[in-house]
């Protein structure tokens, strides 16, 4: 913003403007597309699944180190899309408000509560002048002993929900249009097919088919509720499995 | 109580019996003094119940932390720094005694001895708690470098029960842990089945019964 109506109030995050809006929030969800990622998840019936963009920037860099699925708990996973920087200071924070949950109340931090404290705390960002909202939103997935699987999503300004399918990132409008259609009839899908509609979206908005290494896939199953990423021979098979289906 | 770590050729064999006592009551007859503090490294208590309760419970939390921001499990020697970093610290409040016990992929199967004051030892193997005093002969003829699962968990069995039989403090159940690069087992030998050791001791109906009874065997091993 350069001047305009709106002018001076973009400096101070702890500022609305006269039209009732908090712009550096906003500019944390710019920074968030910016990053020319996009991340989708999808929850089953006994299962949740979300994908991301793997993009190695730079060819002399060690593929293994880049990543946007984090581990919170053994049980609870995370997909950043946005500022990676950003990401790991969240997710070092959560991973130990997650184990001191453990450790006080002596059960596992259930998903809806952690991804309630990242979101409570992106909303203290935007009131305290001395610090800035982060250039994140992330997604927390795992499977609840009483819910089933959960899949939530936390952005900048604080917001937190339960989704059956979502999207962040550059393509998130057109992934949740598609998602929209295929989540209709309240699909309860398997395993398989909620990861294969998490892929196959991500391959609708990009238009494009992705290699197996270009790709990110974390899964939680009821039947064995760890969190993990699932191997690039794993992907091969969805992947084949999806162009063999269409 | 007593309490037991053994190394063997594949891991580490960890016994326990399950009396807590206050004073002259026992307050439970089946307690589980071996506890878990990762998927691959378990703790045998002794001394203060609450005591040794609340050191693994900082111990498991600090190792979950570990864990997750390592990417991989912790190993047994982190594991025993972090119990002997709070005995040490906390020694004028503590009544403790921990042996740990687990397997890594770095280092194999480990022990290690956790007394009173803080200080670590590793050791091939470790005994503990009041029956102890009772075992250490026992083991200085007992012990082999090497041995089989199979033999090491019979050793551990034998010297828990000995132990039950001499030891007040002792009694009720066996319990044991096996960890190795498989993974864990866990064993559970009930009282009536162990070897009571003193045959004088077994149920008399008359005095006849016993002046008739041959006279006592040496003590079988």
């Amino acid at each position: 913003m350069s001047r305009g109506s709106g002018a001076g109030y973009d400096r101070h995050i702890t500022i609305f403007s006269p039209e009732g809006r908090l712009f550096q929030v906003e500019y944390a969800f710019k920074a968030v597309k910016t990053a020319g990622i996009t991340s989708i998840g999808v929850r089953g019936k006994d299962s949740v699944c979300v994908v991301t963009q793997k993009k190695v920037p730079d060819k002399l860099l060690d593929q293994s180190s880049v990543t946007h699925l984090f581990p919170i708990t053994k049980y609870i996973g995370l997909v950043a899309t946005g500022i990676t920087a950003d990401a790991r200071s969240l997710v070092q924070q959560a991973r130990n408000q997650a184990a001191e949950f453990r450790f006080t109340y002596g059960y596992e931090m259930p998903v809806d509560i952690l991804a309630k404290w990242i979101a409570d705390k992106s909303q203290v960002y935007t009131q305290h002048a001395y610090m800035r909202p982060l250039g994140v939103v992330a997604m927390v997935m795992g499977v609840d002993e009483e819910n089933g699987p959960l899949l939530y999503k936390c952005d900048p300004a604080g917001h937190f929900y339960g989704h059956k399918a979502t999207s962040a990132g550059m393509k998130e409008q057109e992934a949740v249009n598609f998602l929209e259609k295929k989540m209709k009839e309240n699909p309860s899908f398997t395993f398989d097919e909620t990861v294969q509609t998490a892929i196959s979206a991500l391959q609708s908005v990009l238009q494009e088919d992705f290699k197996a290494t270009e790709i990110e896939v974390g899964v939680v199953r009821a039947e064995n509720p760890e969190f993990r990423a699932l191997t690039t021979e794993e992907i091969e098979e969805h992947l084949t499995a999806i162009s063999e289906r269409d | 109580t007593t309490i037991i770590g053994v190394t063997y050729n594949g891991g580490v064999v960890l016994g326990a019996d399950s009396r807590t006592s206050t004073g002259m009551y026992v307050a439970n007859r089946a307690s589980d003094k071996i506890t878990q503090l990762t998927d691959n490294v378990y703790v045998c208590r002794s001394g203060s119940a609450a005591d040794s309760q609340v050191v693994s419970d900082y111990v498991r939390y600090f190792l979950h932390q570990h864990t997750i921001q390592h990417g991989q499990p912790a190993t047994v020697k982190v594991s025993a720094n972090l119990i002997r970093m709070l005995a040490y610290n906390n020694k004028n409040m503590l009544q403790t005694g921990l042996i740990v016990g687990g397997w890594d992929k770095y280092e194999g199967g480990k022990i290690y001895g956790i007394p009173l004051g803080g200080t670590v030892v590793e050791q091939p193997f470790a005994i503990g708690g009041s029956g102890s005093s009772y075992l250490y002969g026992f083991f200085d003829q007992a012990w082999k470098d090497n041995m089989t699962k199979e033999e090491a968990e019979q050793l551990v069995v034998k010297a828990v029960s000995l132990a039950i039989a001499r030891d007040g403090a002792s009694g009720g159940v066996v319990r044991t842990v096996i960890i190795n690069s498989e993974g864990v087992t866990r064993n559970f030998y009930p009282g009536d089945k162990l070897q009571l050791w003193h045959e004088e001791l077994e149920p008399q109906n008359s005095l006849l019964d016993i002046l008739n009874a041959a006279g006592p065997e040496p003590m079988a091993m």
